[in-house]
């Protein structure tokens, strides 16, 4: 019972916060200099042109009246057009999300594939020449700019193998799937660092802890101990490290997208940013703001649930 | 803020080691390599103009793309600019929005955050409502939609990273003075009828901004990387000024041929995030003994 009244609790909070997010994005179409409608009919229109575009927006309504107006059109699922394609900003994140999507979760993995084997040594024997080896790349590592690292792929990969694309997004599926490598790959390179240092630790808690020793004491086996108690105690503090990193991801991807030139939402707000495209704009803050909501909200419910020491505590 | 009151600092809240008795602890070699790294980088920036072999923003469009030579160390770029020149005098917007994007801020959020703490009730509401939805959007995405709306420039990128990142030091400050404020020493002051707000900058704040300044050198390191990532986008500073990003976005399209123009760049700020790294890390780690 305690567990869905903290769920409930936490859904609660989410609703107020949603509402000053969309208060700090509409707050982007008012503080921007310039006029709106100037942006929308070019340069060269007549005053009347403008006028009529400043009343199919209701530009001229007072601040408040236009605030509720996209509160409600949030609520509905309008985010407005863009000015530059005119096409609804909903639309053109749907056709985008996905590329993101697939950058995300293969990033994902990957930085697992790396991180787990890479921590699950260095913890074996913390303080030896690995365990060295291994923070001290990740030193390195977390001070290389990701797009750099994606143009390294590039140079030292794609380019000498030709078995990835430059960039692009390709047409069939498979096409798909190799133009994603690399990406996934810089992304992967870019969290594997936290994850390793977080990963490292909690191995080293659990080895120390009493159970452990019991366990080992008992004639356990030493792949047994890990794969039974050390990774299955020292995997949530991995996962929350990794949802805790989603803004860090999110714009890993905005950089890596425009790096391999693939067609996500990153790709997305960088080209709305240069084309001055308001609404676009509005739409993708939007989108990541509400995308870092959601996984926060997810992360503490998985943690409620996966964790019962907590509704102990409270 | 000197270094060594974050030691008496760290001393003071650890207890065992002050039952021990006071040992120095030394501060470990790497820090030492790393402000060696910083101060060349530093010295590099203010001296640019002593330095560069030419005007960065000299344009030589007959001489472009050219390999490194004794006349261009680094090549030319695509405009003929003399990569180096251009490398070494990037260097002072890079570093200055590096360790003022860092430093600001934390100021505003140290003061807001001891603020909050120390005063409680509806003060503390507001900056804690208004930090948790900052909070809610990934801190480059809303710094893009801010350099947006003040328009591109150095001046307006400052702005944007103080208005955004100034929430992690505030509510790390804050908890650090709910903590303090709770002392015996603060309840002494306040019974001995010091006002309020003596009492927080002399008593409580001293005492609770340790671990903001541990965390300085790698936060110097991301608005660096931030800067360069924004300019890298288009984003942040525009041409012709030269910065370390825009240089390996403007080197990527001749990658297959002058492969250096986009790698050196990227070469100079691992160096220097290297060094803020060395400095963050040995720090914590002295913190930590």
């Amino acid at each position: 019972m305690n567990r869905y009244l903290f769920i409930a609790k936490r859904l609660a909070l989410a609703i107020p916060l949603l509402f000053g997010i969309v208060l700090l994005v509409f707050l982007i179409l008012k503080v921007t200099p310039g006029d709106p409608a100037r942006l929308i009919v070019g340069l060269r229109a007549s005053e009347a042109e403008l006028q009529l575009v400043r009343d199919q927006l209701g530009l001229d309504d007072p601040a408040i009246v236009q605030y509720f107006r996209y509160i409600g059109d949030v609520l509905t699922g309008n985010l407005g057009y863009s000015f530059k394609s005119n096409e609804a900003v909903t639309s053109i994140i749907a056709e985008r999300l996905p590329v993101t999507i697939w950058l995300l979760g293969f990033g994902a993995l990957l930085s697992l594939a790396i991180s787990v084997p890479l921590a699950i040594t260095s913890a074996r024997r913390p303080d030896r020449a690995f365990d060295h080896a291994t923070r001290g790349f990740g030193l390195v590592a977390l001070a290389m700019p990701s797009f750099w690292v994606g143009i390294i792929l590039i140079l030292t990969i794609a380019l000498p193998t030709g078995w990835f694309p430059v960039g692009g997004f390709g047409e069939t599926p498979t096409e798909h799937l190799r133009s994603i490598v690399l990406p996934a790959l810089t992304l992967a390179l870019s969290i594997a660092p936290l994850q390793v240092r977080s990963l490292r630790a909690s191995i080293i808690a659990v080895l120390g802890a009493e159970y452990v020793t019991t366990a080992r004491s008992l004639g356990v086996g030493h792949g047994r101990i890990m794969s039974k108690f050390v990774l299955r105690n020292a995997a949530p503090p991995t996962v929350s490290i990794l949802a805790l990193n989603i803004g860090y991801l999110l714009f890993g991807a905005v950089v890596i997208e425009t790096t391999f030139a693939l067609p996500g939402i990153g790709q997305g707000i960088v080209l709305a940013a240069r084309q001055r495209d308001i609404p676009s704009i509005q739409g993708y803050t939007l989108l990541f703001a509400i995308v870092v909501v959601l996984v926060f909200l997810i992360a503490d419910i998985i943690t409620s649930i996966a964790d019962p020491r907590l509704e102990v505590e409270s | 803020m000197s270094v060594e009151s974050t030691a008496a600092i760290a001393a003071a809240a650890t207890p065992s080691h002050a039952i021990a008795g006071v040992e120095r602890v030394r501060m470990p070699r790497r820090v030492w390599v790393g402000a060696l790294i910083v101060a060349a980088y530093v010295l590099v920036a203010v001296f640019a103009p002593l330095i560069a072999p030419y005007d960065p923003l000299e344009q030589d469009i007959v001489n472009a793309l050219a390999s490194p030579s004794w006349a261009h160390w680094l090549g030319t770029d695509e405009l003929g600019r003399d990569v180096l020149s251009r490398l070494i005098f990037a260097s002072r917007v890079d570093l200055l929005v590096g360790f003022l994007g860092a430093a600001l801020p934390a100021i505003l959020g140290t003061v807001l955050g001891a603020v909050a703490g120390f005063r409680g009730g509806w003060v503390d509401g507001v900056i804690m409502r208004i930090s948790d939805v900052v909070q809610a959007f990934p801190t480059y995405i809303l710094i893009i939609a801010l350099v947006f709306v003040l328009g591109p420039g150095v001046t307006s990128i400052l702005v944007a990273f103080t208005l955004i990142a100034w929430v992690a030091y505030a509510r790390l400050i804050r908890t650090e003075v709910l903590r303090v404020r709770s002392l015996d020493y603060v309840a002494a002051a306040r019974a001995s009828g010091l006002r309020p707000g003596r009492i927080l900058w002399r008593h409580v704040f001293p005492n609770s901004v340790g671990q903001t300044l541990v965390y300085l050198p790698s936060d110097i390191v991301g608005a660096t990387l931030g800067l360069a990532a924004l300019s890298f986008l288009g984003l942040g500073i525009q041409a012709p000024t030269p910065e370390w990003g825009a240089m390996i976005a403007a080197g990527q399209p001749y990658i297959r041929e002058q492969w250096w123009l986009s790698t050196v760049p990227g070469l100079v700020v691992v160096g220097f995030g290297l060094g803020l790294s060395l400095i963050g890390e040995g720090i914590e780690e002295w913190t930590r003994k």
